[in-house]
């Protein structure tokens, strides 16, 4: 059709009355000048009126094909169609309500958990051009590739040959004492070198951010606010640029605001600081110490994967050119969205794959409907038919009835939708980004329209292919109502076989989530998290003297220690403490490093092989209170807390590396390699394994040493044992701090049992989704079964009557339909199964020690086959009590 | 679209065609078309005047005609059809194959 003739109906379409009443204008004016002709021409009024009748033609007629040019047909008879399906839903209200709940359940929890998705797309970054944005990681490979931090000298290089990239920034979030206005503060701060921002395309709201000359080490110190805490402790000061503040007990010089939301990568930063200041000269110009992240921009055109191959070369040239800090040590390039949501996708794909089955239940559950209320409506389609009405139409309007149900379905699904998003943002365990805001946008109303049209058409099918099978023209002929029963019964037990089906994939899905995160939490982490509170402090490095490093120099017992001791007596005397210990970092917390070592009399070493361990300075009642179990040897003692100690306990796996099946206790290690200045230290103790740094595993399987807690360590954390709830603790313990020194910041409090808690975060949000989904399965197909079952049994009501009339007992028809739907139920089973050991690698990643052949998976099918007997078992209770002869006369 | 047109008797498609090449001289509303086409082909092509209303408003939809209200030249309300850029290209290409067309057809006549 041409393009005008599109657009005239259409314009027709709006101006249908007008286009009416010109055609009858028009029509009448030429008659009355035909009249007027044959007057001239001698006629009388009546004769010249009938002549001119006749010469035109039927009126009716021509006004219709005049019409008929207007009218765009697929439009019309879609609205014909729509009004017809209205009609028919509005005259079974009680369908129509069940059936656009059920929809309004499927399309909802797909739509919602559709708008998650979306929302952790690359374009939902709140960067310029987001997709062309890469995290540079440092990697090593050792007996698997482990991803590191970035070194200074490394990056420069980088930064200096790379090709691929616009441009690059070191970044690196930390946490900060700020000073200077009010109570001291632990803020967190992130590093970054002056492109960063304009990587990321974020100006300052105020001021500006930093220059390349700021960037240098030992450049004039200054930094950049956040909205937030500009706002908050500088009162949203209009002439904030120009005043200064103190960080760590530097000043610093205020360039700059940021606008309000923007929080840096780490999305929690307070504050921004040129990357020269991120560590002393000396540590900077070190090529091995390596911490930090990097983010660069690809040019235009290319590729991740060239980007890849170009840094895999500069890489090597590195590493020829310092082999003793660059051997087997690689870059990789990951896509920023990749870096922020990565671990997000595969979860929230399951989810939707879960959601997307229970909508799928609820289309066959409505499908169902529709065919029982296809097979009411049998002989008004068969008169159709017989009346002229072809094949296509009839799909057509079967096809619309479905459409126009899904759309009520979609609109209260959009509603529910919204609501549900919002509620698992609140209650999820997960928390997203503070930049991902999952709503109705256009992408997802687009996709909740594609979704209820497909769901549409399928719930059209449906009972077309029913009508066409149970032929039409017997229809007509009302031959019986068993006649078609059998072949209409077929076409009912497959949706029931397909709900079962579907419901045992999500129940099975369910208990392997179940299973799995019980798994992780039922893991012994090497420590016991139950009651245990812990937070951070930071003492003013001022007030410690100066440090006395040197090994075997006199023992003076160093003022942090006793500092450090002193808060520990302190928080030990507070009510509700049962045991309190300190340390550089406690398990979970995220503040871990770790260096090489070499054992006393080890083979030499590569880089792959050299021996690496997390080092943790801690005090003697580390272990008690964490319970940790020393499986040889002993803690540190209090005579040991010094820097000149060479004592040190190490975990289990060193001992078995280097000295299986001898006695440890006594044998040396020292940091660095073999040749390195550092001393040798004495092991004393041996202790279990810590999940120290994650659950279910560690990143890397490297073991733990810990040496005696000294004067050096600034930062450290109380790991508290409490007989009481932990989190009441919290009050007193910082008012003894407080009381100790008012300038000590605390910070990072959190129980131990809430940090194990997050490491599992991601699994019990799939978990909970899944057991929701399930749930939503179950009920759906249980009560999709009941329908068929029911529908069964009011289809053999007769049939039953004759039965009983023969003689049969209940009994035997309790056992004919409970049999009839037990075989639906154990073919869906069979079936469900089977595509759940099909669909186990797809959530692989996301499980930890279960497989599909768990007892899980037995208690979800037993619940299903119990609940859905139940459903049979009801209707067949009715069928029972069928009264012979009531059910004969029947007919 | 499956519309069936109410053909007159006509060659099929002519009365499309003359319709055009009667609205090409200026503005005319639907009975001065018929009375022209009648009187100008000598009363040969005599039809049911009301076929040809189909046509005209099948001719506005596909672009080829304008229509406006004007009056007559009796002072009444009437519907004028003009031809529009688009039917002048058509009526062009639908003479040409006319005339293609019917010389074939008289040459075979001659001829045979």
């Amino acid at each position: 059709m041409e393009f005008p003739t599109i657009w005239h109906r259409l314009r027709a379409i709006v101006r249908r009355r007008r286009l009416d009443r010109d055609l009858d204008d028009e029509l009448a004016f030429h008659l009355a000048m035909r009249e007027a002709d044959y007057q001239t021409r001698g006629a009388d009024a009546a004769d010249a009126r009938v002549l001119a009748r006749r010469r035109f033609g039927s009126v009716a007629y021509l006004k219709e094909q005049c019409r008929d040019m207007w009218t765009f047909h697929p439009l019309e008879t879609l609205a014909q169609d729509v009004r017809y399906a209205l009609r028919t839903l509005r005259k079974s209200p009680g369908f129509t309500l069940v059936a656009v709940f059920a929809l309004a359940v499927g399309i909802g929890g797909n739509t919602a958990i559709f708008s998650l998705i979306d929302a952790i797309r690359s374009r939902a970054l709140p960067y310029k051009d987001p997709g062309a944005l890469v995290a540079l990681w440092g990697n090593v490979m050792r007996a698997r590739l482990e991803r590191r931090g970035n070194s200074y000298p490394d990056f420069q290089d980088w930064r200096a040959q790379a090709r691929s990239f616009e441009d690059m920034a070191a970044f690196d979030g930390q946490t900060v004492t700020l000073t200077g206005i009010d109570e001291p503060e632990r803020i967190l701060v992130e590093f970054a070198s002056a492109p960063y921002f304009s990587l990321l395309g974020v100006n300052a709201e105020r001021g500006r951010t930093f220059t390349a000359q700021e960037d240098l080490v030992g450049a004039a110190p200054v930094v950049v606010l956040s909205d937030g805490l500009w706002r908050r402790r500088f009162g949203a000061d209009a002439q904030i640029t120009g005043r200064s503040l103190t960080l760590n007990a530097r000043p610093y010089t205020i360039v700059g605001v940021m606008p309000p939301g923007f929080k840096g990568l780490s999305d929690t930063a307070e504050l921004w600081v040129p990357f020269g200041a991120y560590a002393p000269a000396g540590t900077m110009a070190a090529r091995g110490n390596r911490g930090f992240g990097a983010l660069a921009r690809l040019k235009p055109g290319v590729t991740v994967a060239s980007a890849q191959s170009e840094m895999d070369g500069i890489s090597r040239q590195l590493e020829r050119a310092y082999p003793d800090t660059n051997e087997k040590r690689g870059v990789e390039v990951s896509p920023l969205d990749v870096e922020l949501f990565g671990a997000l996708r595969p979860a929230l794909l399951t989810l939707m794959a879960a959601v997307a089955f229970v909508l799928l239940i609820a289309c066959a559950n409505v499908a169902n409907l529709l065919i029982a209320r296809s097979e009411a409506r049998q002989r008004e389609i068969a008169l159709r038919t017989a009346l002229g009405a072809g094949w296509p139409r009839l799909l057509r309007q079967l096809i619309t009835e479905g459409c126009v149900l899904t759309s009520f379905g979609a609109i209260a699904g959009l509603l529910l939708a919204e609501g549900a998003v919002r509620a698992l943002l609140a209650t999820s365990p997960v928390t997203f980004p503070s930049f991902v805001t999952p709503g109705i946008n256009t992408q997802v109303a687009l996709f909740t329209i594609g979704v209820s049209l497909a769901s549409g058409i399928l719930l059209g099918l449906a009972p077309a292919a029913h009508a066409r099978i149970s032929r039409l023209s017997e229809a007509l002929k009302d031959s019986s109502r068993g006649s078609d029963g059998r072949r209409s019964q077929r076409m009912r037990g497959a949706l029931v076989v397909v709900e079962v089906s579907l419901a045992v994939v999500l129940l099975v899905g369910a208990g392997l989530m179940i299973r799995s995160v019980r798994n992780v939490m039922a893991l012994d982490p090497g420590f016991d998290p139950r009651s245990v509170l812990e937070l951070r402090v930071s003492v003013p490095r001022a007030a410690a003297p100066p440090a006395t490093t040197a090994p075997g120099a006199p023992a003076t017992p160093p003022e942090a220690v006793v500092r450090g001791r002193t808060l520990l007596d302190r928080i030990r005397a507070v009510p509700g403490v049962a045991a309190v210990a300190l340390g550089t970092d406690l398990p979970l917390d995220g503040n871990a490093a770790a260096g090489f070592y070499t054992a006393e009399g080890m083979p030499p070493a590569t880089a792959q092989t050299m021996p690496r361990a997390y080092t943790h300075r801690i005090s003697p009642e580390f272990f008690g209170t964490l319970r940790i179990p020393i499986v040889a040897g002993r803690t540190f003692q209090e005579s040991e807390m010094t820097a000149a100690s060479s004592s040190a306990v190490v975990s289990e796996r060193v001992a078995q590396r280097f000295w299986r099946g001898q006695d440890p206790i006594g044998k040396r290690i020292k940091f660095g390699a073999l040749t390195s200045q550092s001393p040798w230290l004495t092991i004393v103790g041996v202790v279990g394994e810590v999940k120290y740094r994650g659950l279910p595993e560690n990143p890397t399987n490297d073991p733990d040493v810990y040496l005696p807690f000294v004067d050096r360590n600034s930062q450290f954390a109380f790991a508290i044992r409490a007989t009481v709830p932990p989190s009441s603790l919290v009050a007193p313990i910082r008012a003894v701090i407080r009381s100790a020194d008012s300038s000590i910041p605390v910070y990072q409090v959190s129980t131990m049992e809430d940090l194990v808690g997050g490491q599992t975060s991601q699994s019990r949000f799939t978990m909970w989704l899944m057991g929701v989904f399930a749930a939503a399965a179950l009920m759906l197909a249980v009560v999709g079964i009941y329908g068929v079952m029911s529908y069964l049994v009011t289809q053999r009501t007769r049939e039953i009557g004759i039965r009983l009339a023969l003689g049969a007992g209940g009994h035997d028809i309790l056992r004919l339909v409970v049999g009839n739907g037990a075989r639906l139920i154990a073919t869906g089973i069979v079936i469900g199964l089977a595509a759940s050991f099909a669909l186990q690698r797809l959530v692989a990643s996301l499980l930890f020690g279960v497989s599909t052949a768990d007892l899980s998976s037995g208690v979800a099918v037993a619940l299903l086959a119990a609940v859905a007997m139940l459903a049979c078992y009801l209707p067949a209770l009715r069928a029972t009590r069928v009264d012979p002869l009531q059910a004969l006369r029947q007919e | 679209m499956g519309t069936k047109d109410h053909e007159p008797a006509f060659l099929p498609g002519t009365l499309d065609m003359l319709v055009l090449k009667t609205v090409s001289r200026g503005a005319m509303h639907g009975y001065s078309i018929a009375q022209f086409i009648q009187e100008a082909s000598s009363d040969v092509l005599k039809v049911e005047e009301g076929a040809l209303y189909p046509a005209l408003h099948r001719l506005e939809v596909r672009g080829l005609l304008k229509s406006e209200w004007g009056s007559s030249d009796n002072n009444r309300r009437a519907k004028f059809y003009r031809l529009t850029a688009h039917g002048r290209r058509e009526l062009e290409h639908e003479a040409d194959y006319w005339t293609r067309v019917a010389g074939a057809v008289t040459r075979i006549m001659q001829t045979a």
